[in-house]
């Protein structure tokens, strides 16, 4: 009775303990990461950017296809001629008389959802897979490896459109179809991870203590080899962001070409008319929602780079 | 060990890496089989023709079966026909190819020149003013670049570069799509009659070796020469400046890990100038670690590719790929995505043993 009571006591102090220390280490991290302008600026956008997509919908309301309603706009009919950026209309419109504004702010929770979904189960399956294949090595880790050798010669981009071409271009064989993509990257990082930690004292102390395979790799090995994941993930998250913009821009993104989606509005301005040429008599319909997917996943890029300078002890010193 | 003891390896190793992705295409053309068996049928869907679509394509033999004879046809060439459409019958995939290929490889090496020769004087200058102005601006430039939309950068290069465009003198300016205006060049004046030009065959340029640039150039054509450069140069410039950020930011790590080794400290210390320092010490010992990303640079400039080539109108296999993929031509995509990934494959093969000749460190392991 004294003994289980006695480790139920110890256990609680010890899980206060290293949440303590976790916090420590996260305002430690903080503070290096407030120390380079261009990290703040990319985590102050990205936020802007997150809060936009939680909370854009309750502040912009209707869809982006107002012009179907107000066909008359100053006396000239626009139901298909693109209006530059007005009061009405902050970022213009685009053919079909689609609100780009509205589109973007729509655009927003879908990019940034989907995109979401996809980094964090890519990110998922790699850390199982890789750590995995770190830990046991010899054959799983040969088998592992070959495979995430087969998936990084495929480009990304040619297999999701074959994905969607083959399979029907739907929300979960795109997400599938980026999995399969994303996964190979996140098991390399943490297979390199394992192998080194593996090797270290307090492994092998646990391993002696009889700690089963399962407890080692989630509570000595991933904690510790998580970190370049985090870096990889906020760099991802706007690779990804740029793949499905390019796909969606191709017309073979999910959903198809009405979806509120930044890739889609690009799309709609240049097949919507008679060819790519004909956007410069309207360059405001391919250029404002091209900048808005460069600024977000520009300061992503800053945020990831912020953060791998941070948490990379020998890029500290 | 021996450099080609180390390329036999090397070339038996790559052989999973093949059969993985010969299993991968054959899961993408067999997991929708009434697609691949419509496109074959073509108008008539019949079960007769449905069936003999099946005993010629050997769809009804057991998993292993359809897998063995997939693998052997794709290992002799016998790759399917594209689909057929009201305008064309359809024509041999391998065929198809030789076509395609060309003009991809022509804008793709172009773009990997590029993209070389912007990261490397970049990388380097970047790693030896580490943390001062040039290199903030260097490492931004390459995050800018390295973030912006493929498709996004191609459309405002020609919004640049359109016709009427008051930014770029006209001489730069670039009207029509695709590679040349053979209408244009077909027909020479010659002592005063119009004749065809010595190139000018039925449906085009003949073609000794599918490069326009080198085409034009081998007879002599110099219009049309300087034409075709213009048409190459802006999307390969697209493809290059959009892909040479993670080459830059390889470099530059590599850079800073060789310079602060002790042989640099060395032969700093007993006097060597810094300029022979940089280029005799420090330069040859890092751009060895940075073929190795070479392959997966290629591997993002192809994708980079595939999108341009939408744009520009480019006939080469991104074209086709995206033709296929909106008339849901099954074999293309296959073919397609093959010939894609055994480019990176190669190209990976390619690095790894330049690597290993460059390094013969890499050889031991």
């Amino acid at each position: 009775m004294s003994v289980s009571q006695n480790k139920n006591s110890a256990g609680k102090s010890e899980f206060m303990r290293s949440l303590m220390s976790r916090f420590e280490s996260f305002k430690r991290t903080f503070y290096f990461l407030t120390r380079s302008p261009l990290a703040v600026t990319g985590l102050i956008i990205t936020i802007f950017y997150i809060l936009l997509a939680i909370f854009g919908d309750f502040f912009v309301r209707g869809n982006p296809w107002t012009m179907v309603q107000v066909l008359e706009y100053n006396g000239q009919y626009i139901y298909n001629t693109p209006l530059p950026p007005s009061s009405t209309f902050p970022f213009g419109t685009t053919y079909g008389g689609y609100d780009i504004f509205n589109g973007i702010i729509k655009g927003a929770r879908v990019d940034e959802g989907v995109a979401a979904i996809i980094v964090i189960t890519g990110a998922l399956t790699g850390v199982i897979l890789g750590s995995i294949a770190g830990y046991f090595g010899g054959i799983i880790d040969d088998i592992v490896m070959r495979v995430t050798d087969v998936f990084l010669s495929i480009p990304g981009l040619v297999l999701l459109i074959a994905f969607m071409a083959i399979l029907g271009r739907k929300l979960e064989i795109l997400v599938f179809g980026f999995i399969v993509i994303w996964w190979p990257g996140y098991t390399r990082i943490i297979r390199g991870q394992v192998l080194s930690l593996r090797e270290l004292k307090y492994v092998e102390a646990s391993k002696a203590a009889g700690a089963s395979a399962f407890r080692i790799i989630t509570k000595h090995l991933i904690p510790n080899a998580i970190y370049p994941v985090f870096v990889q993930v906020s760099l991802d998250f706007g690779n990804v962001i740029l793949s499905l913009a390019t796909l969606d821009y191709l017309g073979f993104g999910f959903a198809g070409q009405n979806l509120a989606e930044w890739g889609n509005i690009i799309g709609l301005a240049t097949h919507g008319a008679s060819g790519v040429l004909s956007i410069e008599n309207y360059p405001w319909t391919v250029t404002i929602p091209g900048l808005v997917i460069l600024i977000f996943v520009l300061s992503l890029n800053f945020l990831g780079d912020g953060l791998r300078d941070v948490l990379d002890p020998k890029m500290r010193r | 060990m021996k450099l080609y003891v180390y390329i036999i390896r090397r070339l038996l190793l790559m052989i999973p890496v093949l059969l993985g992705v010969v299993a991968i295409t054959f899961a993408l053309s067999h997991v929708n089989i009434n697609l691949l068996i419509s496109e074959y049928e073509g108008r008539i869907h019949t079960a007769q023709a449905r069936q003999a679509v099946i005993n010629a394509l050997h769809l009804n033999g057991n998993f292993l079966e359809q897998y063995l004879y997939y693998v052997v046809a794709v290992f002799t060439g016998n790759w399917g026909y594209t689909a057929p459409s009201d305008i064309d019958p359809g024509s041999p995939v391998v065929l198809e190819f030789m076509r395609r290929f060309p003009p991809t490889a022509e804008l793709a090496i172009v773009a990997t020149l590029i993209m070389v020769a912007l990261s490397l004087p970049l990388g380097i200058l970047s790693a030896v003013k580490k943390d001062r102005l040039v290199d903030q601006a260097t490492r931004l430039l390459a995050m800018f670049f390295y973030s912006i939309p493929v498709f996004w950068f191609g459309l405002l290069v020609i919004l640049i570069i359109g016709p009427g465009s008051k930014i770029v003198p006209p001489w730069l300016q670039d009207s029509g799509t695709g590679q040349l205006n053979f209408q244009k060049y077909a027909i020479v004046l010659k002592n005063g009659v119009y004749t065809l030009a010595p190139w000018a065959v039925q449906g085009g340029l003949s073609r000794p070796t599918g490069f326009l640039v080198i085409d034009t150039a081998l007879y002599g054509d110099w219009p049309a020469f300087l034409d075709a450069l213009k048409h190459l140069m802006y999307p390969s410039i697209v493809v290059g400046v959009t892909s040479f950020g993670v080459f830059v930011r390889y470099l530059r790590s590599s850079m800073l890990e060789t310079l602060g080794q002790d042989f640099i400290r060395t032969a700093k210390s007993k006097g060597v100038p810094e300029k022979y320092v940089i280029k005799k010490h420090a330069r040859r010992n890092s751009l060895g670690p940075t073929t190795t990303i070479m392959g997966l640079t290629i591997a993002g400039l192809l994708a980079g590719v595939v999108v341009t080539e939408n744009i520009f109108g480019w006939p080469g296999m991104g074209t086709w790929l995206y033709d296929a993929a909106v008339s849901d031509d099954l074999v293309s995509i296959i073919a397609t995505t093959f010939v894609f990934t055994i480019i990176i494959v190669i190209a990976n093969l390619i690095v790894d043993i330049l690597y290993a000749y460059l390094d013969p460190r890499v050889r031991l392991e």
